[in-house]
């Protein structure tokens, strides 16, 4: 009796995680994978078999321009979110000493996330609109003469709040990785007689590199589903997949929508495959 | 309607739509138990019922008088009009009552989802505006022969079982309408510096990067419409359903004007055409009445500009899941005849919306607040909304004039196309660009 | 050469992979303060050049804080580093002409052995040929050759703790810093890893500094060993001085296996060498001793070493001038060594007595037997403080 017990038990401890995990998340996925094949005419969807939402995304000039979109927000947000959260982990980590401090200096870190995003869409208005402050002040040091309108609803907005965003997701796991990294490792390069710029590349960048790579898989996932934010801050005027998909849903169109889901879906894991290739992260986890 | 049957196709899909729904859901969704006629009393006290709609039509000082006058509960759930539709066509157990817009009846009607009003038991029905049973108004209103999914286009079905519009009134009523207003742009006067009275203006160079337009593609593309007609670049068999070649060259003109700047931004919801005008980033736009009464309640004028080409029309109505009987199917008729009997229409009328039933509303407005709303006169005092807020000073006129003015001039109303896929298509396109 | 091959031996002997130059480290006033802790007071120390000095006490008493100021990886809050003759604390590391190993060795673990030891020559700037052949004379010195491609995870402690040692030598430094270089070893490694570095420092001739807790470490390996406690040097000198002479209570405790009685001065006789002095103690009668700077009426002690000592049985008439009854506790056999731990039977104290096996065996005592324990004047040191 006891014996059987102990024979079950592993597979009931992982029966709940398992079950979540399929019912939440293998079972959808699933199921828009084989919408995305049915077919699709006017309003009606029938299940069925057919490559024509395929073929109707890979021969569209607007499905390419969309994912080209989307690819530049996701390359440019990922290279801000980086050189901004490097120096934020790396100042966090070797220059606070004290937890409280980190903890402090975190939570300060996720202010942008206090709010609704149509509050921080509002709250971008009095600082980047026509009238706003960083007009004024521009205007008022003699540095331009008109208001300059790229600041808000364009792509630099768009760029501006998710860079806002995400930094945070940039910065906890290269904080995470530099916190692992020996302070005798440090001792050991300057000891040999590396310069603070030797010490950080031959020895702080190579061990943050798993870090780096997690965020990166944070920052490029989270940036290539984005929609609401790539809508408020661009005033509807850029595109990207998430808000294509979320416009076909919108409008009922639900096998074009799972066939976009689905190739976004692959896409991003083809990134995320390509980083992992590139650095080994198992250090970290 | 010539185009019923291809929406007849609507059946399979929404229903499949359903499956995937209701599927993704799993089993989690919290499915009403199906009401019967357990209860064996006339008492519809313990009934509660539950409504969808868009956040302009579910308000809680309508559902605590509601309660209060009826003595029963309702439960509302305020959602966007995507969602409302989505929810209406593939989640029929979620609701009691769809609050919804008549456009989108040629979307919900095919699921089967709503069952007919009977309107021998609706009261107040021969007071209803005319707009929604005949969709004649008064001898020579440019309403007579607007375009577009127009209400009493789909107000009628043919029998109580059918799923079919009827281009006559029947005894069997889609929705039982609620509220409804006309649209046209708004705009800042104090930055434009003159009056607008054209739909052309949208495009107008003078206000290149300072206007924007409505992103949600079936209204927008009407708007879009409306301005092109306006500046003679296109005419229209019908702005409520384009063929494919209208939507290709209207949607060209749209890249163009995108490319050249023309646009500050798109906005979706209600508190962002507000805040863009507020905030000056627009001074001309399409505008929903609402908003331009909140950009005005911030002390900053605003103008809900009349226009000569007319305005584009919206309806709403209440009507009544497939799933509703007994007790619960007379509490929902209760509180429709509740809806027409004046005090919501009152409630709606301080607000700038219409009543489907204005005389019933009538009774319930004091004769200033009539004047104003419904007959263009100037205010004799100052108008407050029914949440308190001063909406017009005393001495102040409707912006349109009186209701037969603004809903006799209506030329189009929101619509469901037929080349409704090709259009969100066309759309993206335009957002892409 | 920690696991012993011929190669390798043969490897660190190579007569041409030396250098002679050495420099002398001179530590005056040195004081480290963490705020209001004070973690070294006042240390002056002179460390001759080409000797190998420990550095020896407890964790906490200030040795891993003294070398890393030496280093210079820790900033003194006053006093001097004078290294040669030249002041260095306000000199990086590297320009010091010291290198260090550090406790638990702090290899880069992404690069590889090789790259590990070429590291200190990359980062100077030398060219790359001749960084190679640096690099593989050093490897050979530590035997890790054919590792040179492998990454540092992939060795074992003892192979780390050369490569960190290479890593070290390579830059040929004049003074080589050790914090606690053995203590992640198993004890037969530490053993044979001590002989091995006390071979290398000759070879090199360099000085070296090393940090330990463990008094065999530093008496098997120093010229010169320091013992430290709270932040100050309790006594400087050569291993056989600390362990025969102790000047502290402290160290006579620290260095291990000394029986320590503390009492009252009340009589000095002065005497060429060391004075002889007599100390009450409490319960325990007065013992002679041999000291300095001793004051009658003052609180000090006397340490015997237990190899020191005598245990006879009772029924013996001649007693040593010091002596006492005792109950023998337990016999412990550690192989050359016996250990007897006994009780004092005026007080119940503990006390150690150890005595070559062979000796114990020949004239073997039961355990709770009581017998007299007794040592001689010249064997017990008296201790000021």
């Amino acid at each position: 009796m006891l014996k059987s017990w102990k024979s079950v038990e592993p597979y009931l401890l992982v029966t709940p995680q398992t079950l979540v995990f399929l019912l939440f998340l293998v079972f959808p996925i699933a199921t828009i994978f084989i919408v995305s094949f049915w077919e699709f005419t006017g309003y009606s969807m029938t299940p069925g078999f057919t490559l024509e939402n395929y073929r109707n995304i890979f021969t569209s000039q607007v499905s390419l321009a969309t994912y080209l979109n989307t690819f530049k927000f996701v390359g440019l947000v990922w290279f801000f979110t980086l050189i901004i959260g490097f120096p934020v982990a790396y100042f966090l980590a070797f220059y606070i000493d004290s937890l409280r401090w980190q903890i402090i200096l975190f939570l300060v870190c996720t202010i942008p996330f206090w709010t609704s995003n149509i509050i921080r869409m509002i709250s971008w208005i009095p600082f980047l609109g026509r009238e706003g402050l960083l007009n004024k002040l521009l205007m008022g040091i003699g540095l331009t003469s008109q208001p300059i309108d790229i600041f808000l609803f364009s792509d630099f907005a768009v760029v501006l709040a998710m860079v806002h965003l995400y930094t945070l997701f940039m910065i906890v796991p290269i904080f995470n990785s530099l916190m692992r990294i020996d302070r005798n490792l440090i001792a050991a390069a300057e000891d040999t007689g590396a310069s603070g710029f030797q010490v950080f590349k031959e020895v702080i960048l190579p061990l943050s590199q798993p870090g780096i790579a997690i965020g990166s898989i944070f920052v490029v996932t989270l940036t290539m589903g984005e929609f609401v934010t790539v809508r408020l801050m661009s005033g509807g005027q850029a595109a990207s997949v998430g808000y294509l998909i979320r416009n076909q849903i919108g409008s009922l169109q639900y096998p074009l929508a799972a066939a976009n889901a689905i190739i976004l879906l692959i896409v991003t894991l083809a990134i995320i495959f390509g980083i992992l290739r590139t650095i080994d992260i198992r250090k970290e986890l | 309607m010539a185009n019923l049957t291809r929406r007849q196709l609507l059946r399979t899909g929404l229903a499949a739509g359903a499956m995937v729904t209701a599927t993704q859901c799993a089993r989690g969704t919290p499915n009403n138990p199906a009401p019967g006629p357990t209860v064996n009393t006339n008492q519809t006290k313990d009934v509660t019922l539950r409504f969808i709609g868009t956040g302009v039509s579910q308000i809680n000082e309508i559902r605590q008088k509601a309660e209060e006058d009826l003595g029963f509960k309702l439960e509302m759930r305020a959602l966007s009009t995507e969602e409302n539709n989505q929810i209406a066509i593939t989640q029929a157990g979620q609701y009691d009552v769809f609050d919804g817009e008549y456009f989108s009846l040629p979307l919900v009607v095919p699921s089967g989802n709503l069952q007919p009003v009977d309107v021998s038991r609706i009261t107040a029905f021969d007071q209803i505006v005319p707009i929604f049973t005949t969709g004649q108004l008064y001898d020579g209103a440019k309403v007579n022969s607007s375009q577009g999914t127009a209400p009493h286009r789909v107000m009628f079905l043919t029998d109580q079982e059918s799923t079919e519009f009827a281009p006559e009134p029947t005894n069997w009523a889609t929705l039982i309408p609620f509220q409804y207003n006309a649209d046209t742009l708004g705009y800042r006067p104090d930055l434009v510096g003159r009056e607008i009275t054209s739909w052309g203006e949208l495009f107008n160079e003078e206000f290149r990067g300072k206007t924007s337009i409505l992103d949600i593609p079936s209204i927008g593309i009407i708007d879009a419409a409306m301005v092109v007609e306006a500046l003679g670049l296109m005419t229209f068999g019908d702005k409520g359903n384009m063929t494919r070649e209208e939507l290709d060259q209207i949607t060209q003109i749209l890249i163009e004007q995108k490319r050249a700047g023309q646009f500050r931004a798109f906005w979706k919801t209600f508190d962002e055409s507000v805040n863009l005008m507020s905030s000056g980033e627009v001074v001309l736009q399409s505008m929903w009445s609402p908003a331009v009464t909140a950009v005005k309640a911030q002390g900053i004028e605003c103008i809900y500009a009349p226009l000569q080409e007319g305005y584009r029309a919206w309806g709403g109505g209440i009507g009544l899941s497939r799933n509703l009987s007994g007790i619960e199917l007379d509490a929902a008729y209760e509180y429709i005849n509740w809806m027409l009997d004046g005090w919501v229409g009152a409630f709606l009328g301080r607000q700038g919306y219409y009543s489907a039933a204005p005389e019933n509303a009538k009774k319930f407005m004091s004769q200033a607040e009539w004047d104003f709303w419904y007959e263009g006169k100037a205010a004799t005092e100052d108008m407050i909304d029914p949440f308190g807020t001063k909406l017009e000073s005393a001495g102040a006129v409707r912006d349109g004039g009186s209701f037969n003015d603004r809903m006799g001039n209506v030329v189009v109303w929101n619509s469901t196309m037929d080349e409704q896929t090709y259009l969100v298509q066309k759309w993206n396109e335009f957002v892409a660009a | 050469m920690i696991t012993g091959t011929t190669q390798q031996t043969q490897a660190v002997s190579r007569p041409d992979v030396a250098f002679v130059h050495a420099e002398g480290v001179m530590l005056r006033s040195l004081t480290k303060k963490y705020g209001s802790f004070v973690a070294v007071e006042n240390i002056n120390l002179d460390i001759p050049a080409g000797s190998y000095c420990c550095l020896l006490g407890p964790s906490g008493c200030g040795k891993t804080t003294t070398l890393r100021m030496i280093a210079g990886h820790e900033e003194a809050t006053s006093g001097d580093v004078i290294i040669g003759d030249r002041r260095v604390n306000d000199l990086p590391p590297a320009k010091r002409n010291t290198a260090m190993v550090f406790q638990n060795y702090a290899l880069f673990p992404h690069k590889t052995v090789r790259q590990n030891v070429e590291f200190g020559l990359k980062m100077r700037g030398v060219k790359m040929s001749d960084r190679a052949q640096r690099v593989n004379e050093m490897l050979e010195v530590v035997g890790l050759s054919q590792f040179g491609d492998r990454k540092p995870t992939l060795l074992s402690g003892g192979q780390q703790q050369r490569v960190a040692l290479a890593r070290a030598l390579v830059t040929r430094p004049q003074v080589l810093l050790l914090d606690e270089p053995l203590s992640a070893l198993d004890e037969s490694l530490r053993v044979k890893t001590r002989g091995e570095l006390r071979k290398l420092q000759r070879q090199f001739g360099m000085t070296f500094i090393q940090v330990t807790h463990a008094q065999d470490e530093a008496f098997s390996l120093a010229d010169q060993i320091v013992v430290m406690d709270h932040g100050h040097i309790d006594q400087i000198g050569i291993p056989t001085e600390i362990f025969s002479a102790p000047a502290s209570r402290f160290v006579a405790r620290f260095v291990g296996d000394n029986n320590i009685f503390m009492g009252k001065v009340t009589h000095v006789t002065p005497d060429t060498h060391a004075a002889l002095i007599q100390l009450q103690v409490d319960r325990l009668g007065t013992f002679l001793c041999r000291g300095q700077a001793a004051d009658v009426g003052m609180t000090a002690a006397c340490s015997v070493r237990a190899d020191r000592m005598v245990l006879k049985p009772h029924t013996t008439d001649s007693h040593t001038p010091n002596h006492l009854s005792v109950r023998i506790a337990t016999v412990e056999f550690t192989g050359y060594v016996t250990r007897v731990s006994l009780v004092l039977e005026a007080t119940g104290e503990e006390a150690l007595y150890k005595v070559r096996t062979e000796d114990w065996m020949a004239q073997p005592l039961q355990e709770g037997q009581s017998v007299v324990l007794g040592w001689s004047t010249e064997d017990c040191i008296f201790l000021s403080h």
